[in-house]
């Protein structure tokens, strides 16, 4: 398993990346208090520059309260399709580095640099490497933690990052080392939500065990965690609680698929909400493999918990689909096995191994006869997305979709990049 | 830890238990291992996914107790390449020495307190006959969906009918029904639906075994061969309503030898690329088998049939063709159809147990 082998972890994180990325293009904002998102009725804040924190205004909080607490701050639109291009532009210094790169979002990555020491020097030098190379070719600064896996790695990126204060941002370590045989006072004193899998509920359960930090839960037998929350949970969390973490860096060697996600601006708890969500998901990236032409072989699911711990998930059913129906009930089939208890952050939904969608060959199902009626399901569903799609390309994407996506008279369709900021970002 | 056993039986066990061992690793590392566990001669060994557990009870030369957690894979890669003869297995602090001839290995242990503590179903234990339950088995698991996406059509339903038990399975393509008239496993009205992965398991245990025992509660079900036990989850839910597929008069029937057809499919099947399906066309005398993937070729065959009804084309998926087939009994089957639409019903002409349901492939 290589368990034994220490490995060299990095985790990259940008600065307050939207901000930033906004300040690069209007310099003259430096040094003012700027959020991003937040300008609707209902938006939400999506970022704010360190000068803006010191008022108190974060991320996930409602734009009024925002003005409110910050009124002279600069409230930005927010320009995805921009973040995505610097992200890009980021991530390929980090694949310059080593090819083991597992991007978190566009502005978080995991590297695995246990391959590159002998060329490029000790973990830490190569983590400075990488924040003068970002700042240098993009202008922008970013934290990284370096330890011997990928849950410290992240916890020490905490605590290089910068804060702010009444007076000003003061600049972080920028580089935070947990070294193997420091990981006790590092993890030991952390509150025990810190840990990945902490959630409200897990939380309540443990602080009627006496819990507060992580190391009280290092300290716990085992089998009384277990017994509290669980034989996979405990076993994990008590994993956790002594630093260890074997959970390898995968870098995203993506097949040719297409995909959308969504971040929330709040976490989600609520099942039904994020169903709605795959629906929406679906019928986005089957719009898109209808006119590509193509079907895909293979239903991903990617749901990332409030803790930042993603989880995949995917499906092969026995034909390939273009049918966003067909895509939304297998990714919920997948949704049904994992926890949202705990809030989720981020839900994606993928195909992966697209084919060109050839003659129409189909395996007709014994349970769709019995559950429709009629075999002529599938058919239906082809000239009822085939009507769709034309509609759409007169109308527009929002002009007609699933019935579970109309709110207030319009449909709710997936426009990438516009949904985290706008108006609707608290449905 | 101390115990010497020959080889040959270290591996068959250490091999049988593995077999629940998931090779996605998933969230506890230790599920990667085996539990190792020695009370005198009685050697334990136990894998699991936590949906399957594996248990297999081994007589060894017994030294010195214990219980160790050993890495599964590579645990059975050591013994099983090791010269013929008896094999010493040995802890010390936290590693494992396994020596035959003059090799000898030092394992890293897991750490044994991981191990999630399994209980057996204690239910009642019911008696089965071995052969004739394995037979069952192997005619139904193939229809099993293995798409975890519907977790319902991964199991196979036992339930009670008649006197007997009955087998269902369904991956909604086809569906397979065996009846054992006489066996009884289940209270009345109890049906269970259990993970046709577990039933690969007990097939490949059963081996020529003569009685299986076995334990049904809520929640599991567990089998016991030899020194063999397998305890799996049930599956929870729903089965479909199977019996409202069955067709209860079809207008077209075929009658062919089931040996000849077999070949015939296989033969064709080679040019059924790319999930193209093969066609049957049926008319008084005769089927006509005929195969065609685009830029590749086509394959034709006729065979002689007795057909009665109106002249037909069916087009099936070949290896939901073959599967029924081989799994049905007998020398000679009937395939009775509707249209080119609706279900065909595969059956033996000599034995009302068992029967296969097909769903075509529309071509359009």
């Amino acid at each position: 398993m290589g368990m034994n082998a220490s490995r060299r972890i990095l985790h990259v994180d940008m600065d307050a990346f939207f901000v930033s990325v906004e300040l690069l293009d209007h310099p003259e904002l430096r040094g003012r208090p700027v959020v991003v998102g937040g300008s609707g009725p209902r938006g939400v804040v999506a970022a704010a520059s360190y000068e803006a924190r010191a008022f108190g205004v974060h991320s996930a909080m409602a734009g009024a309260v925002a003005r409110r607490k910050c009124p002279q701050a600069v409230f930005l639109d927010g320009r995805h399709a921009r973040y995505r291009e610097v992200s890009a532009v980021v991530m390929d210094i980090f694949g310059s580095i080593t090819p083991l790169v597992e991007p978190l979002s566009l502005d978080e990555a995991f590297l695995d640099v246990s391959g590159r020491v002998r060329a490029l020097g000790p973990a830490p030098e190569i983590a400075a490497t990488i924040r003068a190379r970002v700042f240098d070719e993009v202008g922008l600064t970013c934290s990284v933690g370096v330890a011997h896996n990928k849950f410290l790695a992240k916890l020490a990126t905490e605590t290089a990052k910068p804060r702010a204060t009444p007076t000003g941002p003061v600049f972080g370590s920028g580089v935070a080392v947990v070294d193997e045989d420091r990981v006790e006072p590092f993890l030991w004193p952390l509150p025990a939500r810190a840990l990945w899998g902490v959630g409200p509920s897990t939380w309540a359960k443990l602080e009627r065990l006496g819990v507060a930090t992580v190391g009280d839960i290092a300290r716990l037998p085992v089998d009384a965690l277990t017994r509290a929350i669980g034989p996979a949970a405990g076993t994990q969390l008590h994993r956790l609680a002594r630093g260890l973490d074997d959970r390898p860096v995968e870098p995203n060697v993506a097949p040719k698929s297409i995909s959308h996600e969504e971040t929330f601006a709040v976490d989600i708890t609520d099942r039904g909400r994020l169903e709605r969500e795959i629906v929406r998901l679906s019928d986005a990236v089957a719009d898109r493999l209808r006119r590509a032409g193509t079907t895909g072989r293979t239903v991903h699911l990617k749901v990332r918990h409030s803790t930042f711990q993603t989880v995949t998930r995917s499906i092969t059913p026995p034909h390939p689909t273009d049918d966003g129906l067909d895509i939304a009930v297998h990714a919920r089939t997948m949704l049904s096995g994992i926890e949202v208890a705990d809030g989720i952050r981020l839900i994606g939904v993928g195909v992966s191994g697209l084919e060109e969608a050839g003659a129409r060959v189909e395996q007709m199902s014994l349970l769709d006869m019995e559950a429709a009626g009629r075999p002529d399901h599938d058919r239906d569903r082809r000239d009822l997305n085939r009507a769709v799609d034309e509609i759409r390309d007169r109308f527009g994407r929002s002009a007609i979709g699933p019935a579970v996506l109309a709110e207030s008279g319009r449909i709710d369709a997936f426009e990438d990049g516009a949904q985290q900021w706008g108006p609707n970002a608290q449905r | 830890m101390k115990f010497r056993c020959e080889r040959d039986v270290l591996v068959d066990g250490l091999s049988t238990a593995t077999r629940a061992v998931s090779s996605r690793g998933g969230a506890l590392p230790v599920l990667s291992g085996l539990r190792v566990h020695l009370e005198g001669d009685q050697l334990r060994l136990t894998g699991s996914d936590l949906d399957l557990t594996i248990t297999v009870d081994l007589t060894v030369a017994g030294d010195t107790d214990g219980e160790v957690v050993i890495p599964a894979k590579l645990a059975v890669d050591i013994v099983k390449a090791l010269e013929p003869g008896a094999v010493l297995f040995e802890t010390e602090g936290d590693e494992a020495k396994i020596s035959g001839g003059r090799s000898e290995f030092s394992v890293n242990l897991i750490p044994a307190e991981e191990f999630p503590q399994l209980t057996a179903p204690s239910a009642e234990s019911a008696t089965i006959d071995a052969a004739e339950f394995a037979d069952g088995l192997r005619q139904v698991v193939s229809a099993a969906s293995n798409d975890d996406s519907r977790p319902i059509l991964t199991g196979v339903l036992l339930a009670p009918e008649g006197t007997g038990l009955r087998l269902v399975s369904t991956d909604s393509y086809r569906l397979a029904v065996r009846d054992l008239p006489g066996a009884t496993l289940l209270r009345e009205g109890q049906t269970v639906l259990v993970p046709s992965r577990a039933l690969n398991e007990v097939v490949r245990a059963l081996g020529t075994a003569e009685k299986l025992s076995v334990v049904l509660d809520e929640r599991e079900a567990s089998f016991r061969v030899d020194g063999v036990r397998l305890t799996t989850r049930l599956i929870d839910g729903a089965f479909p309503n199977y019996r409202g597929l069955i067709p209860q008069s079809q207008p077209n029937r075929l009658v062919i030898g089931r040996g000849p057809l077999i070949d015939a499919v296989r033969r064709v099947k080679l040019m059924a690329r790319e999930a193209t399906p093969v066609r049957l066309t049926m008319r008084e005398g005769s089927v006509e088998l005929v195969a065609i993937t685009q830029d590749i070729g086509q394959a034709h065959e006729e065979l002689d049939a007795h057909y009665s009804g109106a002249e037909l084309t069916v087009a099936f998926n070949p290896e939901f063709l073959l599967t029924g087939l081989e799994v049905t009994p007998g020398d000679e089957v009937s395939l009775e159809t509707v249209d080119s639409l609706k279900p065909a019903l595969l059956r033996s002409t000599e034995s009302a147990d068992f029967l296969y349901l097909l769903m075509p492939v529309r071509v359009s």
